[in-house]
């Protein structure tokens, strides 16, 4: 691609003579000859909830306590950030910090090589490197290089409940797949909406209900074969028992009419109103729950996990979720830049910034205490139910992302009554695609 | 007149618009369009593969789907939009309070943002407590109401309504501008036949500023085989591709499932399709007879 | 008679109706921006519960919508105002004067109008870079006025084809040159479509958002529709501030509609041009 650059270069730089700008921020990039230097930071820390507005405060204790390091920082809503960071990735003009997802945006970053390993960072302080919960790194590990840490855990599947709800009808709170059943038929007979959601956006099934129902069904082992395409494939009977499964959950209307239709914001609002009886969503609708929930429904909210299934052969005691999102660190950095950078990772994610974390009501993948009395109720049941809690893989965390497109779109189509082995078919032909198999 | 002053003229007129067309528009088209010969993730290595992208595009059911749903909208547009822009501006042409308010009105849509647009239109065909099925309902028409837009049969003609509903104000304003140009004695002379002149007017109007319509349908094709910001805040495609526009599939493969010369391949495909579209349109519309 | 004028009546009246309705989601959008988010949820048709005068200025501090505003009048006034000019200067020759590759250029400008834009985000970041345009004005002013070239070459065009060449016989016999038949007859003879090419592009370079993330990463430079979009945060939008925003960034676009809006007007009043 160098040729055709080079000849559209050409082209620009005459326009560019005939307009006449000024030329002054290229020299901007050199540095790092006195002690100051300059970090860009990219995220998307830009709201007014907890989270965000105890991340920016983290920014900014750095930057007074670094007045030798210029911060550059710029918020940008998630979808906003995503694509801003794949366009500049292609032209290998990446920020010298950024906010990166693990999995699929970190390897594909890697493969580009635009990434620094911290490992040598990281092993200098081993009392933190060692205090993050069982697998926590591994989405960010590629080849025993190590791109970031976490800043946080969401979980992708809870049931929230409304108890008053429950009491009223006298359903039991499902603990078992019958129970479930005979909940929604209950909920049903009595024109409440058993469950409700949002399934425009087509990640929300997949995530939130599908990742850890599959997970019940098949066990994550043969998951991640399935995965690799290493002695499982996803026309597997156990797969499409999953797929049959959650096809029921829809035939028994566990899920309000027209749920393909309306997203999360719509769904939540259901429940908000007191119109349905669950809700099922990552650990991140807490926020929204605490800030916007009229206060007869919040006060009235509990939280479990999807119930067991029988004859399973996942852990009934577990529920899908992700590491959350790390500072990745751009390849470029070098010398005071690159220790400025690393002081500023371990500011945000370091033991200081994950306690700030923790009690901004956002759960972490750091073994910290939660102080009860800092937090709301309803986070401090999350955070003691998280105790005993194993945590699964997520579908669209660890598929191809051309076999995530087609499982959400898969989804929708099962919920709209098409044949589970077919769309098992799909899922395994675009995994295996993607894998070159 | 003297033709080495006009034609350096001609020169002079057309190359600043053609210079920083030519740079921002057209190069980064062709750059695009390069891309599609490459299987490429966006990032890193690139390796070519000449028209494999394109194979796949034609065997791809989605594409087909998604034309399909392009052709709709086209459809639509060309015979809903045009037309109704064209009437509304015969209509309305007159200065006073009312007519100046209507102009605003059906304008407004276009003042929005697509994002409010969206979530209003969401509401009105929520399944639980949008408008519309409220309606039916208070007006006794239960068995009329459907899942709007989470029904895969439906989903994409109840789109039409927010599409049209949202754009016909652009082509009334072309269309008020162009009507401007028709002497006063003609228009006064129809005006006198009243009502009924209605149909006089558009035969007299209608070849006068038929270049204008030219160029509404112009803007209407392309406008339809490109739409992408109302569907992909109404319905993101779905459910399970029911909505999928060539644009949504364009940017879905470049965006979300990191296949960026795949990606570039189909939205090279999307302006070929419009020339031809669009091509077809002159050349039916320019054998009109013009009066 | 009396049919006719009940049938006419009843014509307007529905038309009115229609005319509301197109006026709603406006109406909404306004009323929404005083509620808070639990307001929101539990009655999204109703009136605020409590009118919230404070999201506005809320909206306004939080996330430097001043900064923003400005930034947005600057890159859609400087590209509106190069359009013009340019769109102008081009569908005079295009309309007025007979020349060989005449309908190339016409094809050549309607390839733009066909792309989808977001594939062109990557080869215009990388242009830009290489011409140390990204991080400033110019970095959206030339995009943008790029986009809305063809559709203001294509109306100026048909609308300029329709004028009568006596205008400009005329104009030749007084001893005038093509630059002063362009300044003096044509733009002024042209202010209806002229005004139309303003609202539209304006329109355009206002409300752009994938240029705007894309080309521009300096919070100082920053425009409008990234300002608002900054109250959503992904997975919590506070819709109260969010809504807010959006009216106060509606205000320009209706301003300059209705100013303009008469401009389009204006030949028909004025009795048009005498053919």
């Amino acid at each position: 691609m160098k040729k055709f650059t080079k000849a559209a270069l050409a082209a620009a730089v005459s326009v560019f003579m005939l307009v006449g700008c000024s030329n002054q921020e290229a020299a901007n990039n050199e540095g790092s000859t006195g002690e100051k230097v300059t970090l860009t930071v990219w995220h998307n820390w830009t709201g007014q909830d907890a989270k965000s507005v105890t991340m920016r405060k983290l920014l900014a204790d750095f930057q007074t306590a670094h007045p030798e390091v210029t911060l550059e920082d710029e918020g940008l809503p998630t979808d906003g950030l995503k694509t801003r960071l794949r366009t500049v990735a292609a032209a290998d003009e990446m920020p010298d910090l950024f906010v990166m997802w693990p999995d699929a945006m970190t390897k594909e970053f890697q493969k580009g090589d635009l990434l620094q390993p911290i490992n040598e960072f990281l092993d200098s302080k081993p009392e933190w490197r060692d205090n993050f919960i069982p697998n926590a790194l591994d989405g960010y590990t590629i080849d025993d290089n190590i791109y970031s840490v976490p800043m946080n855990l969401a979980p992708t599947s809870f049931i929230f409940y409304n108890k008053l709800l429950f009491d009223q009808y006298k359903v039991a709170i499902p603990k078992t797949w019958d129970e479930l059943m005979t909940a929604i038929d209950t909920f049903n007979k009595n024109d409440i909406i058993p469950i409700a959601l949002g399934n425009k956006t087509n990640w929300v099934a997949q995530s939130t209900i599908f990742s850890t129902l599959a997970d019940r069904v098949t066990g994550s082992d043969w998951f991640l074969k399935a995965v690799n395409q290493d002695g499982a494939k996803f026309t597997d009977p156990e797969f499409v028992k999953a797929l049959t499964v959650l096809q029921d959950l829809g035939k028994a209307k566990a899920f309000q009419d027209g749920f393909n239709g309306i997203d999360e914001t719509q769904m939540m609002q259901l429940y908000f109103q007191g119109k349905s009886a669950m809700v099922i969503d990552g650990g991140w609708a807490l926020a929204n729950l605490v800030s916007n929930a009229p206060k007869e429904v919040l006060d009235n909210t509990h939280i479990t996990i999807i119930p067991s299934i029988t004859g399973g052969k996942g852990d009934a005691g577990s529920t899908a979720g992700v590491v959350g999102t790390g500072l990745g660190i751009s390849k470029k950095l070098t010398g005071a830049k690159k220790d400025a950078a690393m002081e500023l990772l371990y500011a945000l994610s370091g033991p200081d910034g994950q306690q700030a974390t923790l009690d901004s009501s956002t759960l972490i993948s750091y073994n910290l205490e939660l102080d009860p009395s800092k937090a709301n109720p309803l986070f401090v049941e999350l955070h003691e139910l998280m105790k005993n809690v194993k945590i699964s893989p997520v579908y669209d965390a660890k598929l191809s992302s051309a076999a995530v497109e087609v499982t959400n779109n898969g989804l929708q189509e099962l919920l709209m009554g098409g044949k589970p082995e077919d769309i098992a078919k799909k899922i395994q032909d675009a995994q295996a695609k993607a894998l070159g198999k | 007149m003297n033709t080495l002053r006009s034609r350096r003229f001609i020169i002079m007129g057309l190359l600043p618009a053609m210079l920083i067309y030519a740079l921002f528009v057209f190069v980064p088209v062709i750059w695009s369009a390069y891309y599609g010969f490459f299987n490429w993730s966006g990032i890193g290595a690139s390796s070519f593969i000449g028209l494999d992208n394109y194979v796949e595009i034609v065997h791809d059911p989605i594409f087909w789907r998604a034309l399909k749903n392009n052709f709709i909208f086209v459809g639509a547009a060309v015979l809903g939009q045009v037309p109704l822009a064209l009437i509304l501006a015969i209509l309305l042409s007159k200065n006073n309070f009312l007519q100046r308010f209507l102009r605003s009105a059906i304008f407004l849509p276009m003042v929005l943002s697509t994002v409010v647009i969206g979530m209003i239109w969401q509401y009105i065909y929520h399944p639980q407590i949008g408008i519309l099925n409220f309606f039916l309902d208070t007006l006794g028409l239960e068995s009329w109401k459907l899942q709007w837009l989470s029904d895969g049969k439906i989903a994409i003609f109840a789109l039409i309504p927010p599409l049209i509903w949202s754009f016909v104000g652009l082509y009334l304003i072309i269309f008020m501008s162009a009507l401007q140009n028709i002497p006063g004695e003609i228009h006064d002379a129809a005006q006198l036949d009243g009502a009924t002149g209605l149909r006089k007017l558009a035969s007299i109007s209608l070849p006068m500023i038929w270049g204008t319509v030219q160029v509404a349908l112009v803007l209407c094709i392309s406008g339809s085989l490109k739409s992408f910001d109302l569907v992909y805040i109404m319905t993101k495609g779905g459910p399970a591709h029911a909505t999928e526009l060539l644009a949504t599939y364009m940017y879905n493969s470049t965006f979300t499932s990191y296949r960026y010369g795949f990606g570039s391949a189909i939205s090279t495909t999307i302006v070929l399709i419009s020339l031809i579209l669009i091509g077809s349109s002159q050349w039916i519309t320019s054998r009109k007879p013009k009066q | 008679m009396n049919i006719m004028r009940t049938k006419k009546g009843l014509f307007w009246t529905l038309l009115t109706g229609y005319g509301i309705f197109t006026l709603y989601p406006f109406f909404w959008l306004v009323i929404s921006a005083f509620k808070t988010n639990e307001d929101f949820y539990s009655h999204p048709f109703g009136l605020p519960e409590i009118w919230h005068f404070d999201n506005f200025s809320r909206a306004w501090e939080s996330s430097k919508l001043g900064t923003a505003f400005m930034n947005s009048m600057i890159v859609s006034v400087g590209s509106l105002m190069i359009t013009l000019f340019i769109a102008a200067l081009a569908s005079f020759v295009l309309a007025r004067f007979q020349f060989r590759l005449k309908g190339w250029i016409m094809t050549f400008f309607v390839v733009g109008m066909l792309i989808p834009i977001h594939s062109t985000l990557v080869p215009l970041f990388i242009l830009m870079k290489q011409m140390s345009m990204l991080n400033t004005y110019w970095a959206l002013i030339f995009p943008y006025t790029a986009f809305a070239l063809p559709t203001a070459i294509f109306v100026l065009t048909a609308y300029l084809s329709t004028i009568p060449k006596e205008i400009e016989e005329a104009a030749f016999i007084d001893g005038t040159g093509l630059w002063g038949l362009f300044r003096r007859i044509i733009l002024p003879i042209s202010t209806p479509a002229l005004s139309t090419v303003t609202i539209l592009s304006f329109l355009h370079s206002w409300n752009d958002f994938s240029f705007a993330l894309v080309l521009i990463n300096k919070t100082k430079l920053k425009t409008l529709p990234l300002g608002i979009a900054n109250f959503a945060d992904g997975y919590q939008t506070d819709y109260g501030l969010t809504l807010a925003a959006m009216t106060i960034s509606v205000i320009p676009t209706i301003l300059i509609y209705l100013i303009f809006q008469d401009q389009v007007m204006k030949g028909m009043t004025a009795g048009a041009v005498k053919g």
